[in-house]
């Protein structure tokens, strides 16, 4: 886990570009930006502004046109694939907005992939108070298939902290929840900061998932606009609506990531 | 609608196109067996036509049986004398004699072989050019007098004989060397024999031991004669001793027994060609069945917009047919590529068919389309019938392919009802005394037993494939996991993509059993009736001079030496019936070489001169005991009474001593003067080594390649060896249909990872290596792999016990297991999986993360 002071993850002049020539479209430019370790991060901002594409390059799963990416004292841009797949599975945790677990696995087995793939030893202590956290210690057996929705995504969560990584990526993590599930969630999500000592990164578009972060980035035009610490769901929404009147810009552009 | 079809098919080419290679493969193998067989049959067509005389005479011999050769003694002749008594015969423009006597043998100066031994055979025949010669002398003189001869050109070619090359003749009256004065070329293409022309005088004297006789005598007829009316003007001249056939009967009746093995041939190969078409079946379906329900969206979107139930099952059948049209014709267009390999894999098997020649005969381009389109659109319609059933709106919510299917209970108790039915079966054809009927219930339950299998498959598939990938997650970790809980995903898509590895693995197996059974049994009764040290026969059982029988006999350090012939006879009661059999004729000493049981009397009592040694099966029936007079009709026709000297225990195992009489040697030749030996038994003398002696007798007989010194171990290799080889050509064949369920296999794979494109992308965003993601593609391929060959294996042991169990009744007693081949079979099979999962595991790893997490 990284050392207190220094950012969990750092982006130094992000550029990504799509296509090329005249044609090219700019998904980040020159983005600097740092992920503070032990809090909770959202990034925020509308279709097409680039935020996706911001986390996918933080996470190596995506790799920047031009500049820096550093997980802890790592820099991604000189990893291979088989680097970055390391480091994805022992350094980081996903939750995606859907499709998250493998319908052949228990919801254990879901949990415990990582390790298992990276052929670690389970702990046990720590697993069992991921699982507590989440209260998921009666369906550890089910199948994806026999869990409800809002189950499933806790399930991921599980899954992501239970290899205690150095950072966890969410993206639009309650996209496809019932508002009930969804509050559940980032309740889970907020805790794992709180009582785990996780850092998370999120991106959604929904004003009031952002309020359960500690600070909020907003992304337009591949740039980073502002940032909003404490956010409180109507303070996000208001910022967003500036988005919407100063808008027209953002909308025109094609949305890579979507 | 078309054009949507069109669209769509266009749009899925690629996955359409190994079901295209299923379909192209089976029509290909359909088309060429065609085309390579009807090449055979019109090639032979040609040749007896050209080769047949208008009308011809030959001998009339109820024994010897009609052109019959292979047996030693007389060879049936007609007297030169008849040529003048139908040579004025009005319409008759030309008489010749003719002699043609197969079973010769031509070595060059080293005392090899020319002309293949066992296969096609070589002819004697004397030189009789005429406007109707089916040869005209290419170079070189006419053979004349007693040392020239002219060889067929395909021959000099293939040896690389030259003009006035030594050549060595080996007849029946024995060797004598020639010259090579001259070269014959075939005005029709010649198949494979090899063709020796001797000048007439000395064809008589070498080849039939008489000057004044022929094989046949040739007419012509007169313009404005047809063959019929100089047949019958032919026929009361001659009288009824003699054949007086025309060209037609003639060519009929020798395409006649060339078309049993012909169509035994053909048979063979479209058996094998059924087989892939069934292969090909399973593939064609299964990729349907994916398609479909990949499509279950564009389906419903379809059905929402006001396509009805009717235009969407149109559509896919349209695709099928499609798919059917251009498989058949590409499958056409390899059949022609794949007789023409088949022809030039039977030159070096020393039957020359020429590839120009190939018959294509509409029959096979209306089977070609008749299988591609029906087979296409046959396994497309249940996929469609069930894609016209979902309801618009379910199809449309469905995001991912669902597992369903007919309640599995129903399916369950028609496979095992199905599997016991088939069970009852095997296990009656393996208890069946009656031969023909156990054969019928084998059959049905090899069928039945498939089948049972088939549809028992997506059940199996947990159990077995929990057993076979039991270890895979203590070995392989999540990997080995994942990979047997997605092959155990779709249990009907998993057995359906075995089912085909399966069918041909069951063959592989259950011939294997048969086959080796065979072998021991063979071997088993080997040890049981050989007692010779050593034995001297043609590989083909022809018979041979006697200079081979008095070389042997000069051999130093040989014993005992016990000459034996074959010649065709019949046993003949007192009520006159005759039971053909082969009369076999002995030098004293045969109990010291065969061990024989007897029941009364014995060997030496009943190979004496003027004695017979008779089986007990015909003694039984005929209330003959010893001292009893039997009857015998010879070969030359002559009829011989001689006593009964011995009885000995009839044995039907294949090798073993049946019903045929055994007489003297001397006996034999007193009513078939000239019997040939046909196999020479021997003992090494006491002190003798019989490696030393085996050794000199093959140098003694260097100079007739045609015979070969073996002992009892020689016999059981030679035996093997067939059956081996026989094994390998099946195995050989049964490769398509193995092919094509490997591209079922891949098939399977390949839409699979397209399927789950979404959860590969989840895995690499986790930390799965690319490695480790085409370890599992691999291990699930092997998984599945695995499973077709036990249950293949299964299915084949037990088809090889029945089978065996059957042959048991005809003798073949011993049970053998052939491991090796059984554990080779399960070894392929992980490669096989391995081959298959190559692509779509390459595929799968080279996903982009990012855009397979967002894949729809």
């Amino acid at each position: 886990m990284a050392a207190s002071g220094e950012p969990a993850a750092r982006g130094v002049a992000l550029s990504k570009a799509y296509g090329s020539g005249d044609t090219a479209v700019l998904a980040l430019d020159r983005v600097d930006v740092e992920i503070d370790a032990g809090r909770f991060t959202a990034i925020m901002g509308p279709s097409g502004s680039g935020k996706s594409t911001l986390m996918h390059c933080l996470a190596g799963l995506d790799k920047p046109t031009a500049g820096e990416v550093w997980v802890g004292d790592t820099e991604l841009s000189r990893l291979g694939d088989k680097a970055l797949t390391r480091l994805r599975r022992d350094r980081i945790g996903f939750v995606f907005q859907a499709f998250n677990l493998l319908p052949t696995l228990t919801a254990e087995e879901n949990i415990t992939l990582p390790g298992d793939i990276a052929g670690r030893r389970a702990d046990g202590a720590w697993l069992a108070q991921v699982v507590e956290t989440l209260n998921l210690a009666d369906r550890l057996r089910h199948r994806p298939h026999e869990l409800s929705g809002g189950q499933q995504q806790r399930v991921a969560v599980a899954r992501a902290l239970a290899a205690r990584p150095q950072l966890i990526f969410a993206d639009e993590p309650t996209g496809n929840l019932d508002s009930r599930s969804g509050a559940e969630v980032l309740d889970f999500l907020r805790r794992s900061v709180d009582e785990l000592g996780q850092t998370v990164v999120m991106v959604t578009h929904d004003p009031n998932a952002a309020s359960y972060a500690d600070l909020v980035l907003f992304l337009a035009d591949g740039r980073i606009v502002d940032r909003l610490e404490r956010p409180t769901a109507d303070a996000v929404l208001e910022r967003m609506r500036r988005f919407d009147v100063r808008g027209g810009r953002q909308v025109t552009l094609p949305a890579p990531e979507d | 609608m078309l054009k949507a079809t069109l669209r769509s098919f266009l749009a899925h080419k690629g996955r359409l196109a190994l079901s295209l290679l299923a379909v192209l493969l089976s029509v290909a193998f359909v088309a060429g067996t065609l085309m390579f067989t009807d090449t055979i049959g019109s090639t032979f067509d040609r040749l007896f036509r050209s080769t047949s005389a208008d009308v011809s005479i030959t001998a009339h011999n109820d024994v010897a049986g009609r052109n019959d050769q292979n047996f030693s003694g007389t060879v049936p002749t007609v007297p030169a004398s008849l040529i003048p008594q139908v040579a004025h015969l009005p319409g008759a423009a030309a008489v010749n004699g003719r002699v043609a006597l197969a079973g010769i043998v031509l070595t060059d100066a080293n005392n090899k072989s020319i002309g293949a031994i066992g296969g096609a055979p070589t002819i004697g025949i004397n030189w009789n050019p005429g406007p109707n010669s089916p040869v005209d002398l290419t170079s070189g003189t006419a053979p004349t007098g007693d040392g020239h001869v002219v060889v067929d050109a395909d021959t000099v070619k293939k040896h690389h004989l030259a003009l006035g090359q030594p050549l060595h003749v080996i007849a029946a009256t024995g060797g004598f060397p020639v010259t090579l004065s001259g070269i014959a070329t075939f005005n029709t293409t010649n198949p494979g024999a090899t063709l020796v022309f001797l000048d007439t005088g000395t064809a008589q004297r070498r080849l039939l031991g008489h000057e004044g006789v022929f094989t046949s005598i040739d007419l012509t007829a007169a313009k404005g004669v047809t063959h019929e009316q100089l047949r019958d003007r032919v026929a009361p001249v001659v009288g009824s001793a003699y054949d007086v056939k025309t060209a037609e009967q003639t060519a009929k009746d020798a395409a006649q027994t060339l078309g049993t093995f012909l169509s035994v041939i053909k048979d063979a190969l479209l058996g094998f060609a059924g087989i892939a078409v069934l292969v090909g079946v399973s593939l064609i379906l299964n990729t349907f069945s994916m398609l479909v329900a990949q499509r279950t969206r564009e389906l419903g979107l379809m059905r929402a917009l006001g396509a009805s139930r009717e235009q969407v099952n149109r559509s896919v059948l349209v695709e099928a047919a499609l798919l059917g049209l251009i498989g058949s014709t590409l499958g056409l267009v390899l059949g022609v590529g794949l007789a023409l390999g088949l022809i030039r894999l039977i030159a070096r098997g020393g039957m020359v068919l020429k590839g120009s020649q190939l018959a294509v005969h509409w029959p096979t381009i209306v089977a070609a389309y008749a299988v591609g389109i029906l087979v296409t659109t046959v396994s497309a319609y249940l996929p469609a019938r069930r894609a016209s059933r979902i309801s618009p709106m379910a199809a449309l919510r469905e995001a991912d392919t669902p597992e369903r299917g007919a309640p599995l209970r129903v399916r369950a108790v028609v496979g095992l009802v199905v599997l016991a039915v088939a069970a009852g079966l095997l296990v009656g054809a393996a208890t069946d005394r009656n031969l023909g009927q156990a054969g019928i219930l084998l059959g049905g339950g090899v069928l039945l037993s498939l089948v049972g299998l088939i549809v028992l498959g997506p059940l199996l598939a947990r159990p077995v494939i929990r057993a076979i990938g039991g270890w895979f997650p203590r070995v392989f970790g999540p990997v080995g996991t994942l990979s047997q809980r997605n092959a155990l995903r779709n249990p009907r898509r998993t057995s359906a993509t075995a089912s085909a590895l399966m069918i041909g693995l069951a063959l592989v197996a259950s011939l294997s059993v048969v086959g080796s059974s065979i072998a021991a049994s063979f071997d088993a009764q080997i040890d049981k009736t050989i007692g010779a040290d050593l034995i001297v026969q043609n590989s083909t059982g022809l018979p041979f001079p006697n200079e081979v029988g008095d070389a042997v006999q000069a051999t130093p350090g040989v014993g005992l030496v016990v000459r034996g012939q074959g010649t065709r006879g019949a046993l003949v009661a007192a009520d006159g019936t005759q039971k053909r059999t082969v009369v076999v004729g002995t030098g004293p000493g045969l109990d010291k070489v065969v061990r024989i049981q007897m029941r009364s009397g014995s060997v030496a009592a009943g190979t004496a001169p003027g004695h017979a040694l008779i089986g007990s099966n015909y003694a039984d029936a005929h209330g003959l005991h010893l001292g009893s007079p039997v009857t015998i009709l010879f070969q030359s026709g002559r009829v011989g009474t001689l006593t009964v000297g011995g009885i000995d225990v009839t044995d039907t195992n294949p090798g073993g001593l049946g019903d045929e009489p055994v007489v003297a040697s001397t006996t034999l030749r007193q009513y078939v003067p000239g019997a040939l030996d046909d196999v020479v038994f021997v003992n090494v003398a006491p002190g003798a080594s019989k490696a030393q002696v085996k050794s000199a007798l093959t140098t003694a007989l260097a100079k007739d390649p045609q015979v070969q010194v073996r002992d009892q171990s020689d016999y059981k290799k030679l035996i093997r060896g067939q059956i081996d080889l026989l094994l390998n050509l099946i195995y050989g064949l049964l490769a398509l249909a193995i092919i094509i369920a490997i591209l079922g296999v891949v098939n399977t794979l390949a839409l699979s990872v397209i399927e789950r494109t979404r959860e590969i992308g989840l895995l690499r965003a986790i930390g799965l290596g690319r490695a480790q993601l085409r370890r599992m593609v691999r291990l699930e391929a092997v998984v599945i792999a695995l499973f077709g060959a036990v249950l293949g294996l299964g299915l084949g042991l037990g088809w090889g016990l029945a089978a065996q169990r059957l042959l048991a009744a005809k003798g073949l007693q011993s049970l053998a297991v052939p491991w090796a081949t059984i554990i080779a079979v399960v070894v392929g099979a992980a490669v096989v999986g391995l081959l298959a999962a190559l692509g779509p595991a390459l595929r799968a790893s080279r996903l982009d993360v990012l855009d397979a997490i967002a894949h729809e």
